[in-house]
């Protein structure tokens, strides 16, 4: 049953591609939505048996590709990936029925669109190396088209895709070259053939494996230092777009690194997870200083999906190095922890993409510094916003604070262990997550305070209406979300447990028992989100109530201070710089803030001036000193190379006649 | 033909081949350049007639007449035509001049007798024994194509390059099937016809020119 519902996925996003690619423009949006969410549905549907019954799905076909097999196999880990992708595929494209603009409604995009959505649903199913390949080179190549959707009319959308094409390619061709070495010591390319031989394997080919996968992964998680390409990426691409790339895509490079490294290679020594441990703790604080400092709403979300990739990993990382020293039960905690982390992530921050993609849509910017008062603007985007980040900065009763409180119960009981390498990552880690958990939260409260609060910061930003009602739906499910596995994490804690234990091998019971409340068996430690929920609800309720009995004084309206002048406006407020400003002083060693201030003085008087220009710049340090570097060496290596064919025919027949010459005196 | 006359024979007709490559990069006049290139067609031609005569082959005798009629004497008459307002030009200014070429084709014999003798031991037949010097001839046509600056000499290069490699073709598999060699001499005819069109084309167009001008067009 499951294995025909996959099938039926796939058909039906093959079939919502062709639509997009034929059919008249005025049914295009709506057939390509009704299509893909259907297949989202049957992928959904297929990844709730396969995680219920416990039965892989497979589907095996020899007909599709020369040379190799067609092959999927839906297991329990692959289907948390599948069920992510459909539920984050399906409200994007109800989502995407009511954006307009950004050339997503083009005879490309359209066709484009519905194809990214099924790989994203399939690559978790591929069961050998060349079907995974192919899913993920397509699911790579059609997210590309989709964030150069909008390039004829912006230069930086070009610039965004180049930098995107170039990490993608340089990630999968590290993927290939590791799964084809692989393969070819394992003797086999299924999956499952490869997890039984790839323990057995010589070190050296085992380590060289890892590091090649966990190169192209990491690139694709936009982990520290290959994330280069997501703040540019995701920003620019289209509302829905963004959302799918930045809540799925992402997702399937955590699901890459613990498929090769705890399903096929079945765990490796401690320091490969060291390392992962490593990326993780720089990914979360460097993405969350950043998202802490930027002042466009949909870069700020897209450093923040950096920040929650790193503790994505940090969880994998602890999971296996739990393993590596015989920790078994604590491997399975922190290893769900982080998928838990994976599904609640893709959850909060697809709410939140969508949301930014409707206010983009409603005022024209992504610049909180002239946005502001879109509480009022937009009533029913902005509360979804507001609850997207709540989740995000981790406040109960919100999902993000489940996963988030797992991850530090897991790190935290790795504590007393006896291992020198556990008890010094241990603590970084916690560290690690407490700091980003800090900075996520100012990031949030500037994101809603600037953006949200406060007035109008100019008149298209007032005269702002809310998007039409499909848009709203699709951000509103997921926002609700939020609430709903925030209070009940039970609904999908089973289903996380099991692909945990499926990636790990293992068949420990059950470390977290079920119910309402969440306690780790074994270790100390318990959680009743339902608990906090109703008492936090008690104590608003509490708060408000004595507030309205208290206030028997009127209301008075006078005027605010001004600092002695005599008109307001709306561009004094405090704005997403100021209140970013304070951290980028503490974090002035990392961030290094370029600050140019312009005065220009009457030229009558020195003491009167007639204008003031500040403007302040902050760049990627890894950009600046890593990738800068690479491209002005790889540039000037081009520039060398290229005096070598000056246009002299003869020179070209040189060429030839010397390449003759070697090789008759090498090889004959 | 078999024996002594058959090996004799065919060492003459061999080496003809050779000497015809060598004379053309020693000589610097057009019309004796042209004349040795008809040599080195008919030499060409005679290889395959022994070769014919001794295997009893009357394919491979009809393969020579194609060489000897294609190579010999049409494309020669092509060139002669291509140049034919100024009979007596000469190149002035090689890029190597005339004992350095010497020299370097010395050297590049010497490299294909020292790396092809393994083919000859692995052919084995009295033909194939003779192989390095179809090679030496075919790196000497090459060296003149590097070497000489204008462009009929250009011509003369490839077609020198493809009498090297005919003769390394009749020498190891005792000849090309007929139907092969017809297609490759006619392929031949017809890159000189283009390639003499276009030269005739730029020397009206530029004047008299030096190939290493047209670097203007690349990117």
């Amino acid at each position: 049953m499951s294995a025909a519902l996959l099938a039926a996925a796939a058909m039906l996003g093959l079939l919502a591609s062709g639509a997009g690619a034929v059919a008249p423009v005025k049914l295009r949006a709506v057939l390509t939505v009704i299509l893909t969410v259907a297949a989202c549905g049957c992928a959904g549907a297929a990844a709730v048996e396969v995680l219920s019954t416990g039965h892989t799905a497979v589907i095996e076909t020899g007909s599709l590709m020369p040379l190799s097999r067609f092959a999927l196999g839906l297991d329990a880990l692959g289907a948390l990936f599948t069920l992510v992708a459909a539920s984050i595929g399906a409200c994007a494209m109800v989502f995407r029925l009511g954006y307009a603009g950004h050339g997503l409604s083009s005879r490309t995009a359209s066709s484009t669109l519905p194809l990214f959505v099924t790989t994203l649903l399939l690559v978790p199913a591929a069961s050998n190396v060349t079907t995974f390949l192919y899913l993920w080179e397509l699911m790579a190549l059609t997210s590309l088209v989709l964030v150069l959707t909008d390039h004829r009319h912006r230069p930086e959308v070009q610039v965004a895709g180049q930098w995107y094409a170039v990490m993608t390619q340089l990630g999968a061709a590290a993927i290939l070259i590791g799964l084809v070495l692989l393969a070819t010591r394992a003797g086999s390319q299924s999956f499952t053939a490869i997890a039984e031989r790839g323990p057995r394997l010589t070190p050296s080919v085992r380590d060289t494996v890892f590091l090649l996968t966990l190169g192209g992964f990491a690139s694709k998680a936009g982990a520290v230092p290959l994330h280069v390409w997501l703040p540019r990426a995701h920003p620019e691409a289209p509302g829905p777009v963004s959302a799918l790339m930045s809540a799925a895509m992402v997702n399937l490079g955590i699901y890459g690194i613990v498929r090769v490294g705890d399903g096929l290679l079945g765990g490796g020594p401690a320091w490969w997870w060291l390392l992962v441990m490593a990326v993780g703790a720089l990914s979360a604080l460097f993405g969350s200083l950043h998202s802490a400092t930027s002042t466009d709403l949909k870069r700020l979300l897209a450093y923040s999906t950096t920040d929650n990739v790193g503790l994505m990993l940090l969880g994998v990382g602890a999971s296996g190095l739990f393993a590596a020293t015989g920790h078994r039960t604590l491997a399975l905690v922190a290893l769900a922890a982080a998928l838990l982390h994976v599904a609640f992530h893709a959850v909060f921050k697809g709410s939140l993409f969508l949301s930014a993609g409707s206010v983009q849509q409603a005022t024209g910017t992504r610049d909180l510094d002239s946005l502001g008062g879109l509480l009022r603007a937009m009533p029913v985007s902005a509360p979804i916003f507001i609850v997207g980040a709540l989740a995000i900065a981790a406040l109960p009763p919100l999902c993000g604070f489940v996963s988030e409180w797992l991850l530090l119960q897991a790190m935290l009981h790795g504590l007393p262990s006896s291992n020198t390498a556990i008890a010094i990552a241990m603590p970084v880690g916690v560290g690690a997550l407490a700091l980003t958990g800090g900075l996520t939260a100012a990031t949030f409260v500037k994101a809603v305070g600037i953006g949200f609060l406060g007035r109008p910061r100019n008149e298209a930003v007032a005269t702002a209406g809310d998007v039409p009602r499909s848009m709203a739906t699709g951000a509103g499910v997921l926002a609700t979300a939020c609430l709903v596995l925030g209070v009940a994490p039970f609904l999908v804690l089973p289903a996380v447990l099991d692909a945990a234990r499926t990636a790990t091998g293992t068949t420990i019971a059950d470390p977290l028992s079920r119910g309402w409340s969440l306690g780790l068996s074994g270790v100390h430690g318990a959680l009743a989100p339902g608990l906090i929920a109703a008492g936090l609800t008690l104590a608003i309720g509490l708060v408000a109530g004595a507030r309205r009995l208290a206030q028997v004084r009127a209301l008075r309206h006078v005027e605010a201070w001004g600092c002695g002048r005599e008109i307001q406006t709306a561009r004094m407020q405090y704005t997403a710089t100021s209140f970013a400003e304070p951290l980028i002083r503490v974090f002035d060693d990392v961030l290094q803030p370029v600050h140019d201030l312009d005065i220009s003085h009457t030229a009558e008087s020195r003491y009167y001036v007639e204008s003031a220009r500040f403007h302040t710049s902050l760049e990627d340090g890894f950009e600046r000193h890593l990738y800068r570097p690479a491209t002005s060496m790889l540039r000037w290596w081009g520039a060398l190379t290229r005096r070598i064919p000056n246009g002299s025919v003869h020179r070209y027949l040189v060429f030839g006649f010397v390449a003759l010459v070697l090789v008759l005196v090498v090889v004959a | 033909m078999s024996g002594q006359p058959f090996a004799s024979g065919l060492t003459l007709a061999v080496g003809a081949v050779l000497v015809c490559a060598v004379a053309v990069l020693w000589l610097s006049s057009l019309a004796s350049v042209i004349r040795a290139v008809s040599l080195q067609g008919i030499a060409l031609g005679t290889v395959a007639i022994v070769l014919g005569l001794h295997l009893h082959d009357p394919a491979l005798i009809a393969t020579a007449a194609v060489v000897i009629v294609v190579k010999g004497l049409a494309i020669p008459m092509l060139l002669r035509h291509v140049t034919g307002d100024q009979p007596l030009e000469r190149e002035t200014r090689p890029l190597v001049n005339v004992p350095a070429s010497l020299v370097a084709s010395a050297a590049v014999i010497f490299i294909a007798f020292a790396r092809t003798r393994g083919i000859a031991r692995y052919v084995g037949t009295t033909a194939g024994s003779l192989v390095p010097v179809g090679f030496a001839a075919l790196l000497v046509g090459y060296f003149v194509l590097v070497s000489k600056r204008r462009p009929v000499f250009q011509m003369v290069g490839i077609l020198l390059v493809d009498n090297g490699i005919s003769l390394v073709a009749f020498l190891v598999t005792a000849g090309v099937p007929f139907l092969i060699e017809l297609g490759v001499s006619l392929d031949v005819l017809l890159a000189v016809v283009v390639l003499g069109v276009l030269a005739v084309r730029l020397r009206t167009d530029f004047g008299d020119l030096d190939l290493d001008d047209l670097q203007e067009l690349h990117d």
